[in-house]
């Protein structure tokens, strides 16, 4: 099985039990060990999320001081963001990368061990800050100063818990890129990548160029709160807002690092499932490079009601409507792909299908969000809620488990249980409706967010959003058993697990050996990847 | 397999359809309020006209996709056709959302230079958010005063209160002193804050706009039709961010003028602009003629988005608050508490001012590193520290002596040094506070 040549073989020997986890520079270990790691951060944060729904089912604080709850909505956020929706992709990325370029591993292998084993220290010191004095970090996610100022013993260590979370991610994005531009099989030049590539080439050097912003951010913070600077202190010459400039500077390309590997992934399971050439692969390209080129000039759009001159909102109100122009330019090459195929509908099918549904729908509301003067209506309500969980929730989130049932039987070497799946996949897709397309209406009516309790007229949608949550949330109990059972056995998967799939991974058995390519592969497999004009 | 995954879509749309009439049946508002000023009116429009274009692109789309999932599916023999390119549609679907993106911004901006002229008000009213609350200062009149949570709100929302939301009314919508505003006069306001950054928010009047310590945002309301609107904070400011609302009332000018007169001649008290009468509840109604001075305003000289001084001040509305000197009023003279009135008027103060970090019972805040009153070394220590740490505040406690008058504090003083516990038998007075200031 193994085809690892005598020459290699001290390559293989390695250790067993928890030392194999903790010392392995396998890039197939290091992406478990993230995907692992991020199903764990997706569970806490999603049960500090059930809190939060649990005590917005009525009006009335039945559960909790309104300090926690604001600790709930901040930490929900970071760990959503920074603890399982980037590591799932780096672990995506970890695992699929090195075999879609035909690469024996990751280019950096001692700093790929480095970069996750920071994550989980750092989680750790995030959730520490709960037992501290004066309670976790609950100025929101975006921790905006003077509020996140009156933050207690906490306050240093959420910072440090960010250093170290930013470090562990440019880590990773620094590998992505070595791993990328290096060690590509002979033949594979830029334009014959899978997509999947392509868009984390693109989202690790957005995670390089904003990472370090968001540690500026907050390191400024750490020095007006202990040195005496006032960068965000208008008493000593500074302004808060410059604080959401700098953060959203961040911000906002963070946004498409949490997005861009998700249009990779589904450019690689449509085809598969359409059985048919990806449609318009180079504008597919070229779309995602103006996504990233644009996320950089669109920051503002994030602050309109701070009081910005009208010729700022109105660059940034027109900067970012252009943005809808490449994503259009995604879906529209997404329906084509589908369009005339012969498809068939297996879970990672139905999660692409839900995920270009669901996504344009977060499109819609973002292209509202970005006219101004409907901005300053929807801004900071639960409008905005449902536009992000649209995009995140059921654009990132449906994207990653659409990826986990893709490449399952690639990884194990079983597949995984279709009718168990499915269910997954319904009640997950059905759930989330309930869950987050009644918060548009909520938002419209003017129920601000990030508010323990709310007003009575508000209470039967909120119920609802409630009941969609629990439901949601008890669905991905299915997802773990799923992945479980998959992981303990099941039906052997060929090494072309999908009738439809192509690429080089596919040519792998499954499961792949532990060096993935030990020999480059064979020039012709790369001709026949489905992109291709040939 | 064809009828299986039909029967899972059918069966999808059925709850899609169950969630939506339920949506429809709960006979609440589930769009954008249409508003009762002229911008709320362009905003409702710009927002269903970007509406109905989603509508439209989306019905094509899922369309499209819709008719691949029914009619191109392999399990019914559909082969796949191999095409993968095509110039011509990647231009037209390049331009034509380029073109409707256009549609949308020009009509956009219209709205949006609208909103942001704020020259040639008829009045000016100076916002400031506080946690948890907002002050409202008339600068012509020559007044301001707060509007915090109406007290059975603030009961009510207790943790495990035992009250029912339902029956208190307008729950966490209302407010003890409401902002008054004249019907159809162009209204500035200008938003600051004194603490962390709130934001101003009312959607009938789609006015919403950042209230950030040290700069001084504006923003303009003109209210069509009379009536009571209601909005909140809309940007997180801390523990109390749910409930610190707005309640504008919007009267016809000549009521209006008679709310103003009533509150000039109103020795303090706010004037509940339904009955005209005075309020017993609140914090009172301060007087200050410094705040004519638009110059003074703003904490802190003019930033990037400080709003620019208007060329002239306004004559004053009544001669005698221009006269007045530039100090604040906190006493009313001779004012003298005994223990009995002092301790139940510092309950009162306590319950609207206190309760929501001490906490109704005294107990403080752990989570919030909020000290106890109840058997606190402040309350049951020397009491000059302790009329100075609520005249000046520390850390996230503000200073009060800015924001109560002198009855006021001596009252609360004297109510947190013998209750819940404690028992100095010290009595205030409020020329006590006035001597400490």
């Amino acid at each position: 099985m193994s085809t690892a040549t005598v020459a290699h073989e001290h390559h293989a020997e390695h250790p067993s039990g928890i030392w194999r986890w903790i010392t392995t520079t396998n890039h197939k270990d290091i992406g478990t060990l993230y995907l692992v790691f991020s199903l764990i951060m997706f569970f806490i944060g999603g049960a500090f999320a059930m809190l939060i729904r649990a005590e917005l089912f009525e009006p009335g604080m039945q559960l909790m001081d309104p300090l926690f709850f604001n600790e709930m909505t901040t930490l929900h956020g970071l760990i959503m963001i920074f603890g399982a929706i980037m590591p799932a992709f780096v672990g995506l990325a970890n695992w699929m990368i090195p075999m879609m370029v035909g690469a024996p591993d990751m280019a950096l292998p001692r700093m790929n061990n480095w970069s996750f084993w920071i994550l989980p220290f750092a989680m750790l010191l995030l959730l520490s800050t709960m037992f501290m004095p004066g309670g976790g970090p609950a100025g929101g996610w975006t921790m905006y100063p003077p509020l996140m100022l009156q933050t207690g013993v906490a306050f240093p260590f959420v910072i440090f818990a960010v250093h170290m979370l930013g470090i562990s991610s440019v880590m990773g994005a620094i590998n992505v890129i070595a791993t990328i531009l290096n060690l590509r099989a002979p033949g594979m030049s830029l334009m014959k990548m899978p997509l999947f590539v392509w868009s984390w080439l693109i989202t690790a050097y957005l995670l390089i160029a904003v990472m370090p912003v968001l540690a500026g951010a907050v390191t400024m913070m750490l020095t007006d709160k202990y040195f005496g600077t006032s960068f965000f202190n208008a008493a000593g010459g500074g302004d808060p807002v410059l604080y959401q400039h700098v953060f959203w500077f961040f911000g906002h390309p963070e946004v498409y690092i949490m997005i861009l590997p998700a249009f990779g992934i589904i450019s690689e399971i449509i085809p598969t499932f359409a059985r048919k050439p990806l449609f318009g692969y180079s504008s597919m390209v070229y779309a995602i490079s103006s996504i990233a080129f644009l996320s950089f000039i669109v920051w503002a759009h994030h602050m309109f009601t701070v009081g910005m001159p009208l010729t700022a909102q109105l660059f940034f109100m027109f900067t970012t409507m252009l943005i809808a122009v490449p994503t259009g330019v995604k879906v529209f090459n997404w329906v084509a792909t589908m369009w005339r195929g012969s498809l068939s509908f297996e879970t990672p099918m139905l999660f692409a299908i839900a995920f270009v549904i669901l996504f344009t729908i977060g499109g819609f509301s973002g292209v509202m969000l970005a006219l101004v003067p409907a901005d300053y209506q929807y801004h900071q309500t639960y409008f905005v809620v449902a536009h992000f969980h649209y995009v995140l929730v059921t654009g990132a989130a449906f994207a990653i488990m659409g990826a986990v049932y893709y490449w399952l039987p690639k990884w194990t070497g079983h597949m995984y249980n279709e009718t168990l799946a499915k269910w997954h996949f319904w009640l997950t897709a059905i759930s989330a409706n309930v869950l987050y397309f009644p918060m548009h209406f909520l938002g419209l009516a003017g129920m601000p967010r990030r508010i323990p309790d709310y007003p009575v007229q508000f209470t039967d949608l909120n119920m609802l959003a409630s009941i969609g949550g629990f439901a949601f949330g008890l669905a991905q109990l299915l997802f773990v058993f799923v992945i479980f059972q998959c992981v303990r056995g099941g039906k052997k998967a060929e090494a072309r697990a999908w009738e439809g799939a192509h690429g080089l991974e596919w040519t792998l058995p499954s499961p792949p050996p532990y060096h993935s390519f030990t020999e480059p592969p064979a020039a012709q497999l790369i001709w026949a990847h489905p992109y291709r004009d040939d | 397999m064809v009828i299986n995954t039909f029967r899972q879509v059918m069966r999808g749309l059925a709850i899609l359809a169950l969630m939506f009439a339920a949506g429809a049946a709960c006979a609440v508002d589930l769009n954008m309020p249409v508003g009762v000023t002229p911008i709320s009116q362009d905003v409702y429009g710009l927002h269903m006209y970007a509406f109905w274009v989603c509508v439209g692109i989306g019905t094509v789309v899922f369309g499209l996709i819709l008719i691949s999932i029914i009619w191109h599916r392999k399990s019914t023999g559909h082969q796949a056709a191999q095409f993968h390119e095509s110039t011509v549609l990647e231009v037209v679907w390049t331009i034509i959302p380029f073109i409707i993106l256009i549609a949308l911004a020009i009509p956009a901006a219209k709205v949006l230079v609208k909103m942001t002229n704020t020259s040639d008000p008829d009045m000016t009213i100076k916002i400031t958010g506080f946690q948890w609350k907002w002050n409202y200062a008339y600068l012509q009149d020559g007044f301001s005063y707060f509007s915090m949570l109406a007290a059975d709100s603030n009961a009510a929302a207790q943790l495990d209160s035992g009250i029912n939301p339902d029956t208190v009314p307008h729950y966490l919508r209302d407010v003890d002193h409401p902002l008054v505003v004249p019907v159809g006069k162009k209204v500035r306001l200008l938003i600051t804050s004194d603490d962390v950054i709130h934001s101003w928010y009312v959607a009938d009047f789609a006015a919403k706009t950042d209230a950030i310590p040290g700069f001084v945002n504006e923003t303009w309301i003109q209210v069509d039709k009379p009536g009571t609107y209601r909005g909140g904070c809309t940007e997180l400011c801390g523990r109390g961010h749910g409930f610190m609302p707005i309640v504008v009332v919007a009267m016809p000018a000549a009521d209006y003028q008679k709310w103003v007169t009533a509150m000039q001649a109103g020795n303090g008290a706010y004037i509940n602009p339904a009955s005209m009468q005075p309020e017993s509840v609140g914090s009172p109604v301060v007087f200050s003629a410094a705040e004519l001075n638009f110059n003074a305003v703003s904490p802190v000289a003019a930033g990037g988005n400080a709003a620019s001084p208007p060329t002239a001040a306004p004559a004053a509305a009544k001669p005698a608050a221009a006269s007045a000197p530039a100090e604040v009023t906190h006493t009313v003279a001779g004012q003298q508490w005994t223990l009995a009135t002092a301790m139940a008027h510092g309950k009162q103060i306590y319950a609207a001012n206190c309760a929501a970090c001490h906490m109704p019972d005294g107990k403080g805040n752990a989570a919030m590193n909020v000290p106890a009153i109840a058997g606190g070394p402040i309350p049951n220590g020397p009491l000059a520290a302790h009329i100075s740490l609520v005249l000046h505040g520390k850390g996230i406690m503000p200073p009060w002596g800015n924001i109560l008058n002198d009855a006021d504090l001596a009252a609360v003083i004297t109510f947190e040094r013998n209750a819940f516990g404690n028992h100095t038998g010290d009595l205030v007075q409020p020329s006590q506070i006035k001597a400490a200031r």
